[in-house]
């Protein structure tokens, strides 16, 4: 009796730390997503997505004179639009993206003198102030001044009160990500297209073709393993002391560059895709292996057409890790590809990836978290979207499970 | 004139390492028939089987002594390619194996990889060996389906289909209804019966009375020595040796 009450509160005891701290865990990754998905919630957004990452700025006045036409207020604007009939012009209040309070042009009238104004920076080049553009800053005739931290309704009121402009600075949104996404997925693209071929084959001959016993053979793959384990810095300082070189002699690059990265990403990525094809591998029934070579098949054709055929779920599991590995790293990148955020991105140039580009604005004087987190929470949608579309196909090709073993 | 024997096995060896899996067998096996290989697990009947399309040779420190002659030619013979026999002589293994692939691409698979390419003659082939298989109307609407779709007994069928489309001469079945319920097992049986006219059949089973519902002649292997040979009907009604006799009446295995 004694001893089944002793073990009854040992069992519990260790179902209680269990639950304790499985429940840690939990509450810690809660935590996580929801100081990511507080701060960049509001950040997310189409605009976010696709503009630019650097502002373009107009400087521009108006040289004519005012006639008195009252532009009319379109029916369509929103009620929080501020009107001035005297411009033909409405602004809201806003936030940028970097959460700081702005005003935003909404409506231009077709015939307003907004349409028509002049370059300061370049002689007779006329300036279109279209909707969507920032206010940043005006100078009324009469050195009346308007800044961006007025607001709208302030700036409606001045509008309508001036009778001309002498120095008028609008800029476009600016601050967006496409750049870094288009670099991410260019890096992925390209880092598959070298990683793959050379880690499935040299899991295959690992596998299948080298002799089992061989002591090389062995020492190779406790490499790879030590290999996976290895820092990322380190493979960066081999990005830029071994493939930023030969990248600047075969293309017209001349630092860090997008193939320089790719390159360095696939040794990076590398052991993960060699061991789990191998791993893949071994899972393929061996039935496969002698019904194919019972068919009169040889080694190769038995390797290529069914045994890599029935390893796809898992070269595929290593993809998907792979480019977790691709979309996350940014110590090798900092070396390899640079830290210099792009509009235009050219495969020869410096660039960033989404990660370097949280490394890049939390670098600053001032840490943007909000934007950190925004790009944190795509990133995270990225991810989940590749996974399940690796899921998708994994199951096209999945082995019947009676099979195994 | 010699009876023109498909395999002639002649005071035949076979060691695993050192432990000599098989003893001094002679045996020799007619065209267009049906033999059947049984005994306890263990006895060496299916190491028998993978010798004559040398299978064994996948396994590491496996050797043979003696002779296996196919139509005359030595198998062991440096000149006789691997490849070549096994392109005559088809195996059916005890689980259904079918690749994770089409039902067509699987009875396919192994004229390819001899070289065939052109579409219409694969179609011929693979139509041909459903059809022997007797599949085929069970499959011909969706040839394209993966074949693990297919039920236990119709994947067996699949197997077999998928060695007869190589055109061998002999088909080797390592204990191929074990897997399977007694109706699926009696359509095998059914087309074993069938397919005899063209193929020369050996089959390891260790249901006895398989072996006697089915085939021509008997082997019955006990602790990798070949202890008798005889037509079907002889070794079951009037067994020579005290040991078939324990073995078929029950009195162990």
């Amino acid at each position: 009796m004694m001893r089944h009450t002793k073990r009854h509160v040992k069992d519990q005891s260790l179902l209680g730390i269990v639950s304790l701290v499985s429940l840690f865990g939990i509450l810690i990754l809660i935590l996580i997503f929801g100081y990511v998905f507080k701060n960049g919630a509001a950040l997310v957004s189409w605009d976010l997505l696709t503009n630019d990452y650097y502002a373009e700025v107009y400087n521009s006045y108006y040289d004519g004179s005012l006639n008195d036409t009252e532009y009319v207020r379109p029916n369509n604007l929103s009620n929080d639009a501020y009107f001035s009939s005297r411009w033909g012009v409405a602004f809201t209040d806003d936030i940028d993206q970097e959460g700081h309070a702005v005003i935003r042009i909404v409506y231009v009238d077709p015939d307003s003198p907004l349409t028509r104004l002049l370059d300061k920076n370049t002689e007779g080049q006329t300036v279109v102030i279209t909707a969507e553009q920032l206010l940043d800053k005006v100078i009324f005739t009469g050195n009346v001044i308007l800044y961006s931290m007025d607001g709208a309704e302030k700036a409606a009121i001045k509008f309508d009160a001036a009778t001309g402009i002498r120095d008028m600075l609008t800029s476009t949104e600016g601050k967006g990500i496409r750049g870094s996404i288009i670099t991410t997925f260019l890096l992925i693209i390209m880092t598959l297209f070298i990683a793959i071929p050379f880690g499935v084959f040299t899991a295959v001959y690992l596998h299948e073709f080298a002799p089992k016993k061989s002591k090389l053979v062995f020492t190779f793959r406790r490499l790879i393993e030590m290999l996976s384990g290895m820092p990322s810095i380190i493979f960066g300082l081999l990005g830029a002391a071994v493939f930023i070189p030969f990248t600047t002699v075969f293309t017209s690059a001349d630092g860090g560059n997008l193939i320089s990265g790719a390159l360095t990403l696939s040794v990076i990525v590398l052991p993960t895709i060699i061991s789990s094809t191998e791993e893949a591998l071994t899972v393929v029934p061996d039935e496969f292996r002698l019904a194919s070579l019972a068919l009169g098949a040889n080694k190769t054709q038995t390797t290529f057409k069914v045994v890599l055929r029935g390893a796809i779920p898992g070269i595929l599991t290593g993809t998907l890790l792979a480019i977790g590995r691709i979309i996350g790293e940014s110590a090798a990148l900092i070396y390899a590809v640079g830290t210099a955020i792009k509009d235009e991105i050219i495969l020869t140039e410096r660039s960033t990836s989404l990660a370097v580009h949280i490394w890049s604005i939390m670098s600053g004087e001032v840490p943007n978290f909000e934007l950190a987190s925004a790009i944190s929470l795509i990133i995270l949608a990225v991810v989940l979207i590749l996974s399940l579309i690796v899921k998708i196909i994994a199951r096209k090709y999945a082995i019947d499970p009676s099979m195994r073993g | 004139m010699p009876i023109p024997y498909v395999f002639d096995i002649e005071n035949l060896n076979l060691f695993y390492g050192d432990k000599m899996a098989l003893k001094n067998i002679n045996l020799q096996i007619r065209k267009n028939e049906v033999t059947a290989f049984i005994g306890p697990s263990g006895c060496g009947k299916s190491t028998l089987l993978r010798c004559l399309n040398r299978m064994n040779d996948l396994i590491d420190g496996c050797r043979t002594e003696g002779k296996i002659r196919y139509a005359g030619n030595n198998i062991d013979d440096r000149d006789f390619d691997v490849i070549d026999l096994r392109t005559i002589v088809g195996m059916v293994f005890q689980k259904a194996n079918p690749f994770p692939m089409s039902i067509y691409d699987n009875v396919a698979y192994g004229p390819r990889c001899q070289g065939v390419k052109d579409k219409h003659i694969l179609e011929g082939i693979v139509k041909k060996a459903l059809t022997e298989a007797a599949l085929y109307d069970e499959v011909k609407d969706r040839l394209r389906e993966s074949a693990t779709s297919l039920s236990g007994g119709q994947q067996q069928r699949l197997c077999i289909a998928r060695a007869i489309a190589m055109s061998p001469q002999v088909i080797l079945m390592d204990e191929p209804t074990s897997a399977l319920d007694p109706i699926a097992t009696a359509k095998i049986e059914e087309l074993i019966k069938e397919l005899k006219k063209e193929y020369t059949i050996i089959i390891v089973t260790h249901n006895m009375q398989q072996a006697a519902r089915i085939s021509d002649r008997t082997a019955f292997f006990l602790l990798g020595e070949l202890v008798e040979f005889a037509e079907t009907e002889t070794l079951f009604s009037h067994p020579k040796n005290p040991k078939t006799e324990d073995y078929i009446t029950g009195r162990f295995g």
